[in-house]
């Protein structure tokens, strides 16, 4: 197979897939609900117990309290990723905050929030 | 010794079928109701992984090619091209493929390169495509060499291992529940293979084969999927990225940020290179026997079931946290 035809069948078949996908609703976000969020701590971190969650208004973002400390649960794609919250560092943006995890395979996670949240999630996040 | 032999690159020729293939599980699925699940930026990181992959043969390949060359100058056999020396080609080197991907799961230098293709919490036709860039930099290639050593010619076992990885593409889905029994014993299939893309503690490091799942079972990795503990599909610590260069090099960045920790001995600094994944010099991360372990301790009804037969005994505790 000539390099053209190999360069044009995958460019097109990656673009053509990409569209089929987002254009057919794929690309929709994991909701989160203070039902599910624990569940979905314990998929990632199975020894822990978790106290409580605090799932933002939008779903997409989770934090969690457990015995062994603070972590952030968080939408990825159809599913979910999370993190204790041990290394790491945050911004605030206009609409919520921007927690870095100095971790090349998981960088950032954007949380969307609300004023009354992002007051809620500041203490929670920096109880000091 | 014939050194000018041409065989067909059967993956490129086999692209065509790839996007046919996944356009038709996703119709599958979406007419269904069932079967398995696509994600937009899940699906296009696999399928530029894939891309890459190719690219990477392109511009890498020839350093194993030349490798290769060089032991076909050096050795005195020739089996020829027949058909039978090729379907025993294909047997040798589908074992060949079992070991280095054991390897790729237990060398955490060689994981560093296979971990991208259980980086997708997803698991359909993409994530078969969702290959890796730096296969070059493991040195796996000279797990090839015995079988250029014993007279099979280095395009033939190029063709045979390209045959072997498009044998793997249909296995990738949950569209398909289990085959006939005489083909799941003696063959990969989607249900096997499910088992090995498993993130669930029962699940970890089995079912390495290629096409015969028999070198599973010969060499005791053999895990059937079982239908009460559903496949969790993805990484123990998933990653939280679909940026294709964070996904092809996150554990190559992860071993030089453990191997340049400052106070370490040098075996300690080995280790985190070659020793299985998990390993850690302070005991802060857990192995895949550890997180056996740590999961019969909690869940003891499943001692001594598929995946956990070596924890049929009370695990024995040896330091604080560790067992």
């Amino acid at each position: 197979m000539s390099l053209e035809i190999l360069l044009v069948l995958v460019v097109g078949g990656i673009a053509g897939i990409t569209l089929l996908l987002h254009m057919s609703g794929k690309s929709r976000l994991h909701l989160l609900t203070s039902e599910t969020a624990p569940d979905q701590w314990l998929r990632h971190f199975p020894e822990d117990v978790v106290i409580d969650v605090t799932v933002t208004h939008d779903g997409h973002a989770a934090l969690v309290r457990t015995e062994s400390g603070a972590g952030l649960l968080w939408s990825f794609g159809a599913d979910t990723v999370a993190r204790h919250l041990r290394d790491f560092d945050w911004l605030e943006t206009s609409d919520g905050f921007e927690v870095l995890f100095h971790d090349f395979s998981t960088p950032r996670a954007i949380i969307h929030l609300d004023e009354t949240e992002r007051q809620q999630w500041q203490h929670l996040m920096d109880p000091e | 010794m014939t050194d000018q032999m041409t065989f067909p690159d059967a993956v490129q020729w086999a692209v065509p079928f790839f996007i046919a293939a996944i356009l038709a599980e996703f119709l599958w699925i979406a007419v269904k109701g069932r079967g398995g699940r696509y994600e937009t930026r899940d699906a296009v990181t696999s399928l530029i992984m894939g891309a890459g992959n190719i690219a990477s043969g392109f511009l890498l390949g020839f350093i194993a090619y030349a490798f290769f060359m060089w032991l076909w100058q050096i050795t005195p056999l020739d089996l020829g091209t027949s058909i039978p020396v090729i379907i025993l080609c294909f047997v040798l080197d589908d074992l060949r493929y079992y070991w280095v991907h054991r390897f790729g799961h237990r060398i955490r230098w060689v994981w560093a390169s296979h971990v991208n293709h259980h980086s997708s919490q997803h698991y359909n036709l993409t994530t078969a495509l969702r290959q890796t860039w730096t296969y070059t930099f493991t040195f796996m290639m000279v797990v090839r060499a015995p079988l250029i050593l014993l007279g099979f010619h280095p395009a033939m076992v190029l063709f045979v291992g390209g045959l072997n990885l498009i044998y793997q593409f249909w296995i990738h889905t949950e569209a398909i529940g289990k085959m006939p029994r005489w083909f799941e014993a003696v063959m990969n299939t989607p249900s096997h293979h499910r088992a090995h893309h498993g993130r669930n503690a029962r699940y970890l490091d089995c079912n390495y084969a290629g096409v015969f799942i028999i070198w599973d079972k010969m060499f005791g990795t053999f895990v059937p999927e079982q239908e009460e503990d559903k496949v969790d599909y993805g990484l123990v610590h998933n990653i939280g990225t679909f940026n294709p260069l964070r996904v092809a090099f996150h554990e190559w960045v992860g071993i030089w940020k453990d191997v340049t920790q400052p106070g370490l001995t040098l075996r300690q600094r080995f280790a985190y290179c070659f020793a299985p994944p998990g390993y850690s010099h302070d005991g802060s991360r857990d192995n895949s026997e550890q997180i056996k372990a740590k999961h019969v301790a909690r869940h003891p009804e499943d001692r001594g079931t598929p995946g956990f037969e070596r924890f049929d005994t009370e695990p024995h505790v040896t330091t604080a946290g560790q067992v």
